[in-house]
């Protein structure tokens, strides 16, 4: 069956008019069950079938989107046609970067398959979640959610490149939620793999205290809006390395832009010499990893920054050819339905010396602040919501607050990182992330604890 | 169709079974140029069965897919949530104007000349900017179809223009953005050529604000940004479950008297309109806010009946999803609005005022594109800083006007907002 995807997409290939021209073809099995309160919500079976063709010609991309498989010579006429539609118009120069042309089956080669175990089992994992949550004193309502993905990918470019990925997907958040007096607060323990169903087994613990935490948090003063030292734990050390740094290291958002490239120039400093930032396709297992990415380039491990100082970019094959440099294996699509573009995978801030208590020294007044909702950036700015948080009071962790929202500017808070931690760890939620349409694309993140200086955190000042 | 419905019934189930195809033709242009065009034909058909009381669902985008989807169906039903409703019957529907035959033959060259000019006139503003554009055009074809008898389709177009920049200055990134969006071929480029000059040349100077409580003039866009909370606990399921606090208060006036909202999915060139919802029941106008008063919540069937409410046209297979929302706009322009305002703050652009919990009403962001307002004109950009503000009580206590003009910023029709008593958080150097 695979061997006959093979010879439907070179047989398509060779109508390619285009400079250069390639063919996705995806099918994925999905799994979804939602638990509301007491209640089973949603229990769906999802089939996606489809493709895509990406074509090229004189600095213009056309590409079509379907479903329908059965007319695939036509899909590649229509992509070249409008590549050259354009590509008459803007009679440019693009070039790809050169790759060695690959032919490769990547099997999945799992630990447990989530799409094997039977629905029953997954319900009955899921209801004890539920019962657990609901049990527990304070809590008046639950959210637990489940996915798991089960994909065969195929892509084909005009250069021979021949690969077939078998992809996996697994995650799910149990969320509790207390209720007094009109105020509601919840707390979630997440989880996620692109290996391992096991990964949703054995969270009781971590329930237990996202149910005590939503309880304690609906007697959390609110936070008072102001200028903070905080220490971020490795699950939000991960989020803002993600979104205060990973962002702007795209480089299909410099690569054209001669001011954006002086500013992220090799050789820049951006931080002190202890850090380093990398992204990794080959760190995992984690969520957004795999042996190619969409463009068919290997994965590999990126330094951004290394001793505080710009030495690196995400890049597809086209960011690369523009920029002088070597694509990353960054080149990603959320599925058949877009175009790759420069995308994160694992985004890492590499272990430091300091330990927790370290950081908290000399703290007089700061937050402490663990896990986060999700945040956003636009290059310059960021800001993340935190999902729990506690003052320091002279150097130690003191009471929760709640509704603690953190923002600061890129270039500055890299510089305010004092401290970061000897405690590494890898965080892979089921969310993802989001840019130019395509959302959530699964990725991870990996970060010690790390101390910064002078973060704004929103909220009533007092 | 048929044969899956009657084979549903065979198999003793109910059934409800949604078709739609689309195809959607978008241009874009990054860096000053055209970039790429993009065609995309979606097939998708979904199907929600009721068997022994339990709802089974289940998705496919494979053609010729429907024994594969009742099967998938029929299985996930034994586990699936128990209902107490059936899927309706036929019912009369509004027959809003959705299908504009001018989208689909507005031709890929026009499409291309759009977005060159607007490009064209970003360029002018400066050598060094980052201009971008986006042209699109859509139509969706939506079939609905159930075992009660039940058998509508409709076709519907929507138009698509957008422009924005990004400019780099030193460590400074400047960007602005927006756009139009219509069921029709509508737009107006002199308002957004407009728009994004003044975001440019206002934009480029920073102003220190020091951190405190303002009046916040929330343009439509900014507006969209705060009102997710009132719909999550408008949603019928989260009042059902008893973690929205609008739970037992229909009737009660939880919002100033200046503050109305609806929801139509009969609006004609309205982009969420639609005849049926995806449970197969008609979409009409309903206030859900009346002058400040809570009148109905956003019900799918199974929150409606346990609620003790009547369907409006909002369900889905699993929850609530609003048509079109309106919020109905003041009688002042919204120029009066700033220039009203003594000393305060324009916001357009947030970032992260998504996220954080909804049920609170606290809504906390970052202000991406922001000015200082100083008598009634704006002043500067203000960075680096991030407001605050409780929806429930503000809309409550400090609404202190509502713009004449509105804008469609998606699924909600917004006027301009003007807030008091906006909390502002900042750096101290």
């Amino acid at each position: 069956m695979k061997e006959d995807m093979r010879d439907l997409m070179g047989r398509a290939l060779r109508r390619s008019t285009a400079e250069y021209c390639e063919v996705r073809i995806e099918e994925t099995e999905e799994t979804s069950v939602r638990f509301r309160g007491k209640d089973i919500e949603l229990v769906a079976e999802n089939v996606s079938v489809g493709g895509n063709v990406r074509a090229l010609y004189k600095g213009g991309w056309g590409f079509v989107s379907f479903n329908r498989l059965d007319d695939l010579d036509r899909k590649v006429d229509e992509a070249c046609a409008q590549a050259r539609i354009l590509g008459e118009k803007l009679n440019k120069e693009i070039r790809l970067y050169p790759v060695d042309p690959v032919v490769d089956r990547v099997a999945g080669n799992f630990k447990r398959e989530a799409f094997a175990v039977p629905l029953k089992e997954k319900i009955k994992l899921l209801e004890g979640y539920n019962a657990l949550i609901l049990g527990s004193p304070e809590i008046t309502s639950s959210s637990v959610y489940y996915f798991d993905r089960h994909t065969h990918l195929h892509f084909a470019n005009s250069e021979g490149t021949y690969i077939y990925q078998e992809k996996m997907d697994v995650g799910g958040a149990l969320t509790a939620i207390a209720t007094k007096d009109k105020l509601t607060t919840q707390e979630s323990a997440r989880f996620g793999s692109n290996q391992d169903y096991e990964v949703a087994v054995g969270l009781e613990d971590e329930v237990r205290d996202a149910a005590k935490a939503a309880r304690e948090m609906l007697h959390a003063p609110v936070v008072e809006a102001g200028e903070y030292t905080v220490i971020l734990d490795p699950d939000m050390a991960g989020l803002f390395v993600h979104e205060a740094f990973g962002h702007l290291s795209e480089a299909d958002s410099l690569d054209e832009d001669e001011r954006m490239k002086e500013l992220l120039k090799i050789g820049t400093r951006y931080g002190s010499d202890e850090l380093d930032i990398y992204d990794s396709g080959v760190e995992g297992p984690n969520r957004g990893e795999s042996r190619y990415d969409d463009e068919g380039v290997p994965m590999q491990k990126t330094y951004l920054i290394k001793g505080g100082v710009v030495v690196g970019h995400l890049h597809s094959r086209e960011s690369a050819a523009k920029m002088n440099e070597r694509p990353t294996g960054n080149a990603r699509a959320i599925n058949y339905r877009f175009p790759p573009i420069v995308r994160m995978r694992t985004t890492c801030i590499a272990p430091g010396k300091a330990t927790f208590d370290e950081m908290l020294k000399g703290i007089s007044l700061g937050v402490y602040v663990r896990g986060g909702y999700g945040g956003q950036t636009n290059g310059e700015m960021f800001t993340f919501a935190a999902s729990r948080a506690y003052m320091i009071r002279n150097g130690s962790i003191a009471e929760m607050v709640r509704d603690v929202n953190l923002t600061g500017n890129v270039f500055t808070t890299l510089r305010n990182i004092d401290m970061i931690g000897n405690d590494f760890q890898f965080k892979n939620g089921p969310g993802g992330c989001g840019k130019g349409g395509q959302s959530p694309l699964p990725v991870a993140q990996g970060s010690p604890h790390i101390r910064i200086q002078k973060v704004v955190i929103g909220g009533e000042k007092k | 169709m048929k044969a899956v419905l009657d084979e549903a019934l065979k198999r003793g189930a109910e059934a409800t079974l949604i078709s739609s195809e689309s195809r959607r033709t978008e241009v874009s242009f990054d860096f000053n140029r055209l970039k790429n065009v993009e065609d995309t034909e979606s097939f998708g058909l979904s199907l929600q069965v009721i068997k022994d009381g339990k709802l089974g669902m289940a998705n496919s985008t494979r053609a010729g897919g429907e024994e594969e989807l009742l099967e998938k169906a029929l299985s996930v039903a034994e586990f699936g949530s128990a209902v107490s409703y059936e899927f309706p019957a036929p019912e009369p529907h509004a027959n809003p104007r959705m299908f504009y035959r001018e989208v689909t033959q507005f031709q890929l060259d026009d499409m291309i000349s759009l977005g060159e000019e607007l490009v064209e006139f970003i360029k002018t503003l400066d050598p060094a900017i980052n201009g971008s554009a986006g042209v699109s055009r859509n139509v969706i074809r939506k079939t609905i179809a159930n075992t009660r008898g039940l058998l509508a389709s409709w076709e519907k177009t929507s138009f698509f223009v957008s422009a924005g920049f990004q400019f780099v200055e030193g460590q400074n990134l400047l960007q602005s953005w927006d756009w139009d969006a219509s069921c029709s071929v509508r737009y107006d480029l002199g308002r957004m050529k407009a728009k994004i000059k003044e975001d440019f040349e206002l934009g480029r100077k920073n102003v220190h604000v020091e951190p405190g409580v303002y009046d916040v003039l929330f343009t439509p866009m900014g507006f969209a940004s705060i009102i997710h909370p009132i719909l999550a606990c408008l949603d019928g399921r989260a009042v059902m479950r008893g973690i929205s606090p609008f739970k037992d208060r229909i009737g009660e006036e939880i919002f100033a008297p200046s503050f109305s909202l609806i929801e139509d999915g009969t609006l004609d060139d309205g982009l969420g309109s639609q005849l049926y919802d995806d449970q197969g029941v008609a979409c009409r106008r309903t206030p859900l806010i009346d002058r400040g008063v809570l009148r109905e919540y956003l019900v799918d069937l199974e929150s409606a009946r346990r609620l003790g409410r009547k369907p409006i046209g909002t369900g889905t297979a699993s929850g609530s999803r609003p048509n079109n929302l309106l919020v109905i706009p003041g009688e002042k322009p919204w120029e009066d609005l700033l220039r009203g305002m003594k000393r305060g703050i324009v916001i357009d652009q947030t970032m992260g005022a998504w996220a954080g919990n909804p049920y609170t009403g606290t809504v906390t962001g970052n202000i991406s594109l922001g000015f200082l307002v100083i008598d009634g004109e704006k002043v500067g950009r203000v960075k680096d800083c991030m407001f605050s503000l409780n929806v429930f009580s503000h809309l409550k206590s400090n609404l202190l006007a509502l713009s004449r003009e509105s804008k469609n910023t998606g699924q909600a029709i917004l006027p301009y907002c003007l807030v008091g008593g906006v909390s502002i958080a900042t750096r101290t150097s």
